[in-house]
């Protein structure tokens, strides 16, 4: 068993995945799906009666999959949460970043707030593409730079935590 | 066989380079590609025998620039240039600096490309010939009962429309007699606010026309032939998208009398070599000369289902100063085919460019199935040029079975990291209007703008399938394309790689 989270639009989507033999299955919810690898990124799976074949492909982050031809982009977990972690410095556990230049769409935190690990904190919308951004320690949030449609760089913190003790 | 040419260069890229390459190895004879610096890792550069570099990635320090293109051919040994689509394909200098150095042009002359890139000009030499054009003045006036009369004579309804014209400013449609003095005036002032012209004139509307277009194809010797239509009324910003034939508004009468003008229009120009005559049709089953395109078209591979011919053979072998096959002059449509153009572009907002990296690429295959491609795996989708990636075609015994083999063909066409607009395509193949055949040039703007672009569906299956290809990672050998390993071999690009130069021989 293992398990597996990507984001899509906003949200985190948990699978957990099992092998037996060729059939690699996988959980979302409560629906399971079963798939046979037919080529490089290929899996076939057979969904109310009907067989389709899935493509996946993993770059840079995201994994593009194409379902009878819609395409859908999720984003690949990643140690410090999502969409390639937050930017700034290394070690900076005490900020959240932007991953990428783009638009705030999302603050799901206040000042005062006390939030975990891989907490949602923010989500930056940038080139149409909605980005989760995640807390990477426990604390209690000191500040909050930006609103709601602010634009931000990589380089200015959005939120500020005030770490805890014994972190 | 006898020997055509030594060698031909290509003057294009992408998927027409490709398959301009593909009929240069049908005939053994070796091919050259030109490329910029966008297209060092192209398919096309790959799929020649000989490729030289031609500079920077702006089209016109590169595949326009006609010095760097002879000099290319000059220095590879090439006796003759195939220009594809796009770039020089129509440019009269071009063709007339290839004779100027003894290189053959593969298309038509300088002079039938200058007559017929000029719609004032082949309009009246196609009126002279006896084809029909759309009806309506000849020129601007300022006197009401000059439209008045033109009106009655096209017969309503009518457009007024701007001379300086464009993207519909100063246009306006009048079904009645009553409506037409508002109309011209009205039509006049926003001229004069769009263009700061307020010159105006008057032709008959079309209503709910479709296209249709005629394949042609003219050797040297005096024999001029088509070979049927192409219907191409699906389109979006007035480009074609997907393009099917036979047309499912002709029939054998009307057939018969399109490709006779047709082939009226291409010896009024004395043309030679491939092109496309193209007409609107209008729901009463008129129809009027649009314009002469010369050159290979996008969308010739449907023809070449249906008829069982090689278009590009066919125009390489002209261009030699062969006469045309025995086989063009007794030819039957076959059965039906169609063709959707895959353009990285996101279906789903607009049609808005997508650029990127193909992280995955594999095409669909089995019988009546051709992918005609510029692409592959690992290559950079730029800015620089048209977004085309690649045509898929398909071909069946009927309408009916050509959609549905189309669906299942792009559901296992994978292109991954660029958006494109399969789903789109897919939407249109499905859609009550398409398979009743009530195709007309606004088919998108009538029938898909309320389309349903939810992918919440899709989401939990979307990420099952990611899960499982992630754990399933290091058990596949190519789940994950890495920078810097992504130039693919010319050996994975190539199915028909011929040893040393006895081909030639």
């Amino acid at each position: 068993m293992n398990k597996t989270e990507f984001l899509y639009d906003g949200e985190i989507i948990e699978a957990t995945t099992e092998k037996t033999g060729d059939v690699l299955t996988a959980t979302v919810g409560d629906k399971t799906f079963e798939f046979v690898p037919v080529g490089a990124n290929l899996y076939a799976t057979t969904v109310n009666g009907c067989r389709h074949v899935v493509g996946v492909a993993f770059h840079d982050g995201t994994c593009y999959v194409d379902i009878d031809s819609v395409l859908i982009e999720l984003k690949e977990p990643s140690e410090d949460g999502f969409a390639g972690g937050a930017g700034g410095q290394a070690g900076e556990k005490d900020k959240i970043f932007a991953p990428m230049p783009g638009k705030i769409v999302k603050i799901m935190v206040a000042v005062g707030d006390e939030v975990t690990e891989k907490q949602p904190m923010v989500i930056v919308e940038a080139m149409k593409m909605e980005n989760q951004v995640n807390s990477r320690a426990a604390g209690k949030v000191k500040a909050v730079n930006f609103a709601v449609g602010d634009q931000v760089d990589t380089e200015s913190p959005i939120i500020e935590l005030e770490l805890l003790e014994d972190e | 066989m006898k020997k055509l040419f030594n060698k031909i260069l290509v003057a294009n890229r992408s998927e027409i380079a490709v398959r301009v390459m593909n009929a240069c190895r049908t005939l053994g004879i070796p091919c050259v590609a030109v490329y910029s610096e966008a297209d060092v890792n192209a398919r096309h550069r790959l799929s020649a025998d000989e490729a030289v570099s031609i500079g920077p990635p702006p089209p016109r320090e590169s595949y326009l620039d006609i010095d760097k293109i002879i000099e290319a051919a000059k220095s590879t040994g090439c006796d003759a240039i195939h220009p594809g689509y796009g770039f020089l394909a129509e440019n009269p200098l071009f063709a007339q600096r290839c004779a100027e150095e003894q290189i053959t042009f593969i298309g038509p002359s300088p002079d039938a490309i200058t007559l017929l890139g000029n719609k004032v000009q082949s309009r009246i030499k196609m009126a002279e010939a006896g084809v029909p054009l759309i009806p309506g003045m000849k020129g601007t006036e300022t006197d009401i009962e000059v439209y008045r009369k033109a009106a009655e004579e096209a017969g309503y309804p009518v457009m007024i429309k701007a001379a300086a014209g464009g993207g519909g400013k100063g246009m306006r449609i009048v079904n009645s007699p009553d409506d037409l003095v508002a109309a011209v005036e009205a039509a006049q002032r926003e001229a004069k606010n769009a263009f700061d012209d307020d010159t105006v004139y008057l032709e008959k509307y079309i209503v709910n026309p479709r296209h249709i277009e005629f394949q042609v194809m003219a050797d040297t010797h005096g024999n001029t032939v088509h070979l049927f239509e192409r219907e191409c009324s699906i389109q979006r910003r007035h480009q074609k998208i997907i393009e099917e034939t036979p047309s499912i508004a002709l029939d054998n009468d009307l057939r018969a009398r399109m490709g006779a003008d047709a082939v009226k229009v291409a010896r009024a120009a004395d043309y030679t070599n491939a092109g496309t005559v193209e007409f609107l049709l209008d729901a009463s089953g008129k129809y009027y000369f649009l314009e002469m395109n010369t050159r290979i078209q996008v969308e010739h591979p449907i023809t070449e289902m249906v008829t069982g011919t090689d278009l590009v053979v066919e125009q390489i072998r002209i261009a030699a100063g062969e006469p045309i096959s025995e086989q063009l002059k007794n030819l039957t449509q076959r059965g039906h085919a169609i063709e959707c153009r895959i353009y990285a572009e996101d279906g789903d907002n607009n049609f808005m460019p997508s650029t990127g990296r193909i992280v995955h690429y594999s095409e669909p295959s089995g019988p009546g199935v051709r992918v005609d491609s510029g692409v592959a795996g690992g290559i950079e989708v730029t800015i620089d040029y048209d977004p085309i990636l690649a045509k898929l075609i398909v071909h069946a015994p009927t309408r009916e079975q050509a959609i549905i083999k189309m669906i299942d063909a792009l559901n296992n066409y994978k292109i991954l990291g660029v958006r494109t607009s399969k789903k789109f395509m897919i939407d249109v193949m499905r859609h009550p209007e398409f398979a009743d055949g009530r195709t007309y040039t606004d088919f998108i703007e009538k029938n898909m703008a309320e389309r349903n672009t939810d992918q919440s569906d899709f989401r939990d299956l979307a990420v099952a399938a990611a899960a499982v290809a992630s754990s399933n990672a290091g058990l596949t050998s190519t789940t994950v394309v890495a920078e810097g390993a992504s130039i693919p071999e010319p050996a994975q690009l190539l199915g028909n790689w011929q040893i040393g130069d006895s081909i030639t021989k």
